[in-house]
């Protein structure tokens, strides 16, 4: 079980519209800045701090090519945010809880 | 006055190009429902909550002691919960229960599946994706 405080990193890194286009825009290819400034119409400013947050948390993953940063998506992630998902469907309760119930 | 009322709506329906099929993606989700759910998860307060949730259905008082905190903190986050779709709740008597609601973890199940690297499906505003004969390309490439 992953610890709720890198769960909750997670979800707060997809936790604002325009992160979440950046990832769907990701999910394609990886993508220079210039190409998601473009469609996002937001300033650089803006984006690099979005980038920023989900690079932190894990989401994406940066590669440098002569002067442009590229940017790609974690698959790995992705999976575990959907195994967590998965985990806390109802009745899927994996008894770590410390309530009577579980011990 | 029927007909002219079904005559207007097909004028108005979207049109569908020939030889592409309608653009299926991310089950044409809301970018801003997607992000309300991820912000509902995004504390670890709730997702203690949603844990508890996930075995049977509870009451606020109920929850407020197995995660040692107030009441009124509680039921700020089941609000929350409950606004982003996560959490439905149902009376029984004097008490309320709140349950999981499956179908939002799917979903977002689902999100993440869909942007997974390679399962892009052509919606993007980019010419990789307007252009319809990249548009085809993709399709064969990643499939449908």
């Amino acid at each position: 079980m992953t610890a709720p405080a890198q769960v909750a990193h997670w979800f707060h890194a997809l936790s604002d519209e325009t992160r979440v286009r950046i990832v769907e825009m990701l999910s394609h290819k990886e993508r220079c800045v210039c190409e998601l400034e473009q469609v996002l119409e937001i300033a650089q400013s803006k984006l690099s701090f979005h980038l920023k947050v989900l690079k932190d948390a894990g989401l994406i993953a940066d590669r440098r090519e002569g002067r442009w940063m590229f940017y790609g998506l974690q698959r790995e992630t992705l999976d575990q945010i959907a195994a967590y998902t998965k985990s806390v469907k109802p009745g899927k309760h994996a008894g770590s809880c410390a309530v009577a119930c579980c011990d | 006055m029927r007909r002219l009322w079904l005559l207007r709506m097909a004028k108005h329906w979207p049109k569908i190009r020939p030889g592409l099929p309608p653009l299926p993606h991310a089950l044409h989700l809301e970018m801003a429902h997607v992000a309300q759910w991820f912000h509902a998860a995004s504390d670890t307060t709730r997702l203690s909550i949603l844990e508890f949730l996930s075995q049977r259905d509870r009451s606020v008082g109920e929850l407020s002691q197995i995660v040692s905190a107030p009441q009124s903190t509680i039921s700020y986050h089941l609000k929350v919960l409950k606004e982003s779709g996560l959490v439905d709740e149902s009376r029984a008597g004097r008490h309320r229960y709140y349950s999981l609601r499956g179908e939002t973890l799917d979903n977002m199940i689902a999100f993440t599946r869909t942007v997974g690297p390679g399962t892009h499906r052509g919606t993007c505003p980019l010419t990789c994706c307007t252009s319809p004969l990249t548009y085809q390309e993709n399709l064969i490439r990643f499939g449908p």
